[in-house]
């Protein structure tokens, strides 16, 4: 194994006071191990070491040496802690630090009222040795529910090897775990079966875009929802950002096999909210998106009620009923329809508004208006047309 | 190496012991053959004046002097030293003593020759003091809090630097904390030469600066040498002096050349804190701050001096009974006189939320200027017609928002929520909210663990000609409209 590149030493030539010069030629060091090892990895900027070491001191002043090459540690941030782990500790004290000039070290000089080996815990941010997280997704073949895993990979390329050591991700258990220099290594956290699902389908022209925009046809993407609540057997801790691999089970029973649908990057997601996983664009839902009207009325002099209706045809070629969520920003509306102004948008929905129900109210505010729609399954070869129609007036609103 | 001697004799005292300086004449090309002895320093002392990039050294060395002229040479290559500001004082036999004259070779700018006369034979105390910039001091801090974050133990310490190109062994060290304000000092050296500070030009003024300087710090009391007793931690002496402090390390420190040396300052076991959760733009960036607040008076165990500018260091404690730590952040402290309150910034929380929401947007009260005319009509009043030339002048715009706080800590939060609310505004809800300042609404609650909070209020803005004044006001009331 690489030797270590950080290195604790305790001079025993020059014990007392005063310091000896440090050019004396005959020196005896001890080198302390590493005892335990503890890596912190739950900030999410900061990799923080903690390193326990049996000192052997004398009593009155000595002096550590610290000592570091090649790695990234952050010498500002070392800190020198005495761990109490006997009835009667030896009175061990910092009295300074000293760092030598052009060199990666630094001299804890330590004073002990009597001769004996103390605990001491290094503790010190570390560049280099990094983490993610990254899922895995098994949907069952009815699409109700999924195995979620979810793992932490650990990346040392600070240069150092640590033996046995505990790293904690931030959240789950503690590993104990050796990790080596350039070693990645993925560690399964926590693994939660029977993750209810919802599969949405949504069309929004101004986040998706369009699949056929000389057709006036919407992209419509379709989504694993998974709501970290406790309900799901989630909602302990929020589920950090990282890359979500989906599969699907092939068949129903416990024999099938698994096909891969696609992988996402899954934003944070605290307690309380959903994560949406895309999975691919839907192709057996079509949605033909059209401006069937547009009207200004006067209110007076340069003040206008802008209205504009949007017209929307929908085919589910699938053989079982879906439903479709439908999502209009308004601001990226105002501009494609030139009716942007300096003044926010005062929108309201229109009498020509053709929804069965009102707009769904978690994905509708100021800035955005969503409904859900119900399609039936397509009987024999043809697939029903459903035609909604949306009317927004944008009130009080001048140039 | 903390101990090293070099063989640089910097600075460096000669007493010379030929005929060579009797006359002063230390120049004359017939006096090649010198004998001299170097005394030692006894003593030296730093006064380290950070704000300034200036060191004031005072050393004492003992001199033995014979009856008559006495040259003595002092020099100092290699070093950051400000030869203006070089002094010989006699600390014994003064009465005896006086420098008779002073000369600065032309050909070794950083030496000179003091001529002592002296009706004193033997040996008697010199104090050598000037000005020295490159050596500096800086303040830290390492805060750790309790597990459960009700108190925190709190560590200063502080860090002399050495970049003079001299090595300083055994050296009383002395750290002024604060800015120094020298205006009192020039303008009293100003009327010495005949001015007033006022007709002072700027190069006059920092000519006069070391100086000053020098007075104002000559006025500090030397703190008493302790002998340390036993292998302790070495207090520093915290001494008030007018508008500033002086840390003064007990005893004696080797500060060699190139050499950085951190040495305890005080250390608190358990500072009260209270942990607050802040949104003020202004202050933190448009995020929700996670803080500690404490405070530097003897109540939390500090409070014996100000708390210099320093960074800042904070960890957490995982658990009440292991010693693991989760690191919080690091930040720049600055300066904290007793009594004041100071905060940590730990960033924002992962675990707390924070969401700003625009429900709807409306406009009322729509008021239009006829063309042509200063004729102001209101949209909407009954038998009033509006000529359609007529353009938009004034409107009361409506905003109705919701601030979302989620807390998924395992605590109760506290959170405070300072918002600007520019304009001829009203700021109407029915949270506890209070105005801070003319454009500033405060609000703000506990939240138990798991709780989500939605903030709603609704903010109404004259716009146009309709606003009237800068100001919020706040009233009770449901958001939303009222029609």
């Amino acid at each position: 194994m690489k030797p270590s590149a950080i290195l604790v030493a305790v001079l025993l030539a020059l014990l007392t006071l005063p310091p000896a010069p440090a050019e004396a030629r005959i020196k005896l060091i001890t080198l302390p191990v590493r005892e335990r090892v503890e890596v912190q990895l739950d900030h999410p900027d900061f990799t923080l070491v903690e390193e326990e070491r049996v000192v052997p001191l004398v009593a009155g002043v000595n002096q550590v040496d610290f000592s570091w090459a090649n790695t990234q540690i952050d010498p500002s941030t070392i800190i020198f802690r005495l761990v109490e782990d006997d009835d009667d500790p030896a009175e061990v004290n910092v009295l300074s630090v000293t760092y030598p000039p052009n060199e990666n070290a630094l001299v804890w000089q330590v004073a002990s009222d009597r001769s004996a080996s103390a605990r001491v815990r290094i503790s010190y941010l570390l560049g280099g040795l990094t983490k993610d997280f990254n899922y895995r997704a098994v949907a069952e073949h009815d699409e109700s529910a999924l195995t979620l895993s979810q793992y932490v990979r650990v990346r040392n390329f600070a240069g150092e090897a640590y033996a046995d050591t505990e790293i904690f991700a931030g959240l789950g258990a503690t590993f104990l775990k050796p990790i080596g220099v350039n070693q990645t290594k993925q560690m399964l956290v926590q693994r939660l079966a029977d993750v209810p699902v919802t599969k949405t389908y949504t069309a929004d022209l101004h986040r998706f875009g369009w699949l056929d925009a000389a057709q006036y046809k919407l992209r419509v993407p379709m989504h694993y929802r998974i709501d970290n609540t406790a309900e799901n057997g989630l909602g302990n801790e929020a589920l950090p950002a990282g890359k979500v691999r989906i599969f699907q089970r092939d068949a129903p029973g416990s024999d099938a096999t698994t096909a891969f649908l696609g992988e996402d990057l899954a934003d944070h997601t605290p307690v309380g909210n959903h994560a949406d996983l895309f999975l691919g664009v839907a192709q057996d839902i079509v949605v033909k998106r059209t401006v069937e009207a547009r009207k200004d009325d006067r209110v007076a002099g340069n003040l206008f009620h802008r209205r504009v209706t949007l017209k929307y045809e929908i085919e589910n070629f699938k053989d079982t009923p879906v439903t479709l969520n439908l999502a209009e920003q308004i601001e990226p509306l105002r501009q494609e329809l030139g009716l942007a102004s300096n003044q926010p948008a005062e929108w309201a929905l229109g009498d020509a508004t053709t929804f069965p129900a009102g707009p769904l109210a978690d994905e509708t505010d100021q800035t955005v208006v969503t409904h859900s729609i119900d399609l039936p399954a397509r009987s024999g070869d043809e697939a029903e047309t459903v035609t909604v129609f949306l009317e927004l007036v944008f009130r009080n609103q001048w140039n | 190496m903390p101990n090293t001697h070099r063989n640089k004799l910097l600075p460096c005292l000669i007493v010379f012991l030929g005929a060579l300086g009797v006359l002063g004449g230390s120049t004359s090309a017939a006096n090649n053959i010198d004998l001299s002895t170097v005394p030692d320093r006894d003593t030296v002392q730093l006064t380290i004046y950070n704000s300034e990039d200036l060191t004031l050294v005072r050393e004492t060395r003992k001199v033995v002097f014979r009856e008559g002229n006495n040259p003595l040479q002092f020099s100092w290559a290699g070093t950051l030293i400000d030869p203006t500001s070089v002094q010989l004082r006699f600390l014994s036999h003064a009465d005896k003593l006086d420098v008779l004259d002073t000369t600065f070779p032309h050909d070794r700018p950083q030496e000179l020759t003091w001529n002592v006369g002296s009706e004193h034979a033997g040996e008697a105390t010199i104090e050598i003091s000037y000005f020295t910039s490159g050596v500096t001091w800086s303040a830290d801090y390492v805060v750790i809090a309790d597990a459960d974050e009700s108190s925190a133990a709190v560590e200063g310490h502080v860090t002399v630097h050495n970049r003079s190109g001299e090595d300083y062994d055994d050296a009383q060290v002395r750290l002024v904390v604060g800015t120094i304000n020298l205006v009192e000092q020039i303008a009293e050296l100003a009327r010495q030469q005949g001015k007033s500070f006022e007709q002072l030009r700027e190069n006059e003024v920092q000519t006069l600066r070391p100086r000053a300087a020098r007075m104002m710090l000559g006025r500090a009391e030397a703190a008493s040498d302790l002998a340390p007793s036993a292998p302790a931690p070495k207090q520093i002496v915290k001494q008030g002096l007018s508008e500033y402090f002086i840390f003064t390390i007990e005893g004696t420190e080797d500060i060699p050349n190139q050499m950085r040396k951190r040495l305890p300052s005080f250390a608190a076991d358990a500072v009260p804190l209270r942990v607050q959760y802040r949104y003020r733009p202004r202050q933190y960036g448009d995020r929700l701050a996670r803080l500690y607040l404490m405070t530097n008076d003897a109540a939390s165990d500090l409070g014996t001096s100000p708390l210099p500018d320093g960074q800042a260091r904070v960890f957490r404690r995982k658990s009440a009974d292991a010693p693991g730590l989760s690191f919080l952040a690091r930040q720049s402290i600055r300066y904290i006189p007793v009594g004041e309150d100071f905060e940590l910034d730990l960033g924002t929380d992962p675990d707390v939320g924070f969401e700003l929401i625009t429900k709807r947007i409306y406009r009322e009260n729509v008021w239009l200027r006829l063309r042509g005319a200063n004729v102001f009509r209101r949209v909407g009043q009954p038998g009033v017609a509006i000529d359609d030339r007529s353009t938009v002048a004034g409107w009361d715009q409506h905003a109705v928002i919701v601030r979302r706080v989620r807390n998924d800590t395992p605590r109760k939060i506290d959170v405070e929520i300072r918002q600007a609310v520019p304009g001829d505004a009203t700021f109407i809800s029915r949270l506890d909210a209070t105005r801070f300042d003319n454009q500033t609404v405060v609000y703000g609650g506990t939240l138990e663990p798991g709780q989500r909070y939605d903030a709603m209020y609704e903010i109404v803005t004259r716009q146009g000609r309709n606003a009237k004044q800068s100001r919020v006001e706040i009233v009770a009331g449901d958001p939303g409209p009222r029609k």
